[in-house]
C-alpha cells in the first residue's frame, strides 16, 4: 500500500490525484493506476470519437483539419483525464476542448454578436413557412434527397450560428449541454439557434428553387 | 436583423394564439418549455389546423438535421493517426481506437 501524504486539494486534478494516491488505485484484479486510467479513458472517451469528428469536421469545415483538432482533443482529454469528473457527460466534455483546441488553432477570440431576441427569429421563421407555402415547398424537408443541399447550407452558415445547430439539432445536445460547450449563457444558445435555424431555413428554400426541386403542393394550402 | 414580414405572417391568418405558437415552437419541439407552456401550446396544437401544419413542417426541418448525423464517422486515417500519438503517450487502450464503435 502507497503511504499517502495528505495535503489539502485545491483544484479537482489535484482532489482525484489525492484520491487516488490515497486508495492506491488498485483494480480488483491487481491493475495499475495507469491500467485503471486507460480502462476509464477507453470506456468513457473513445465511444464518442465519431461525434467528436462531426463536431470538429462542422466547425473547421476542411477534413484534414478537422483530424488534426480532433487528435489534439483526444490527446489532450488523456492527458488531462484526471480532471475529468466521473459520472458527467464525458461528450460534453470532449466538445469543450474540442471547440477550445479548434478556436486556439485559428487564434480566434471566442466570437461575440448581438444577443438579439431568439424569439424574433422564431417568429420570423414563420414568414419563411409562409413563402414556403405559397411556392409549394411546405413539404421540403421529408425529401430525403435534401440532405446534401442541408450539408451545404449547415456549412455555408457563420459561426456561432452553426455551432448551436449542430449541438442541439445534430448532436441532440439540450440548451443547457450546448452552452456549457460554447461557454455561453443558455439565452445565447437559444437566440443562436433560431437565426441559425431560420437561416437555414431561408438559405434552403433558395436552393430548392435554385435546383428545380418540383413542388409537392404547388399553392400549398390555404 | 429585419423585422418578420407582417404580409406574409398575416398571409398565414394567423390569431394571437396561433402567433405564441410561432414564438415558442422550437422551444416545445426541443422540450424546452415549462410543462405548463408545453400542455397550452399542445392542446392548442391539437385544434388548429394551421398550427398543426407549421408543426409538421419545423418537425420534419429539425428531423432532417439530426438525420445527419448518421453520416459522418471519423476516418480510418485518423484512427490510425491518433492511435499511433495515443500509443506514444503510453495510453494502454490505443489500440481500441483503430476500432470503429458499433
Amino acid at each position: 500500500m502507497t503511504t499517502a501524504t495528505f495535503a489539502t486539494p485545491t483544484t479537482i486534478g489535484e482532489l482525484s490525484d489525492a484520491i487516488g494516491v490515497a486508495l492506491d488505485i488498485s483494480g480488483p484484479r491487481g491493475e495499475s493506476a495507469s491500467e485503471t486510467r486507460d480502462a476509464a479513458f477507453e470506456r468513457e472517451a473513445l465511444p464518442w470519437l465519431d461525434d467528436v469528428y462531426r463536431f470538429a469536421l462542422s466547425l473547421t469545415r476542411d477534413e484534414s483539419d478537422a483530424d488534426d483538432v480532433v487528435q489534439e482533443t483526444y490527446l489532450r482529454a488523456y492527458r488531462s483525464w484526471h480532471t475529468f469528473i466521473p459520472g458527467t457527460e464525458c461528450r460534453r466534455w470532449l466538445f469543450t476542448i474540442c471547440r477550445n483546441v479548434f478556436l486556439r488553432s485559428r487564434e480566434r477570440q471566442r466570437p461575440t454578436v448581438d444577443l438579439e431576441d431568439g424569439e424574433q427569429d422564431a417568429v420570423a421563421a414563420g414568414s419563411v413557412y409562409a413563402a414556403a407555402r405559397e411556392k409549394g415547398y411546405d413539404a421540403l424537408y421529408s425529401r430525403l434527397d435534401l440532405a446534401p443541399a442541408l450539408r451545404e447550407a449547415l456549412d455555408d452558415l457563420a459561426e456561432p450560428f452553426r455551432s448551436a445547430v449542430i449541438l442541439v439539432d445534430v448532436e441532440d445536445m439540450t440548451y443547457e449541454t450546448a452552452a456549457q460547450v460554447m461557454g455561453v449563457p443558455i439565452g445565447t444558445v437559444r437566440s443562436r439557434l433560431f437565426r441559425g435555424r431560420r437561416l437555414l431555413q431561408e438559405k434552403l428554400l433558395t436552393v430548392a428553387e435554385d435546383m428545380g426541386f418540383v413542388p409537392a403542393t404547388a399553392g400549398g394550402e390555404r | 436583423m429585419s423585422a418578420p414580414s407582417r404580409t406574409h405572417l398575416e398571409d398565414l391568418g394567423l390569431s394571437s394564439t396561433c402567433v405564441e405558437v410561432l414564438r415558442h415552437l422550437w422551444d416545445y419541439l426541443d422540450d424546452e418549455m415549462t410543462p405548463g407552456g408545453a400542455v397550452r401550446l399542445r392542446a392548442h396544437i391539437a385544434t388548429c389546423s394551421t398550427c398543426r401544419a407549421y408543426e409538421g413542417y419545423q418537425s420534419c426541418f429539425l428531423e432532417a438535421l439530426s438525420r445527419l448525423r448518421a453520416e459522418f464517422h471519423a476516418p480510418a486515417t485518423l484512427r490510425e493517426r491518433l492511435a499511433e500519438k495515443l500509443k506514444g503517450q503510453g495510453c494502454g487502450c490505443w489500440e481500441k481506437v483503430r476500432k470503429e464503435q458499433p
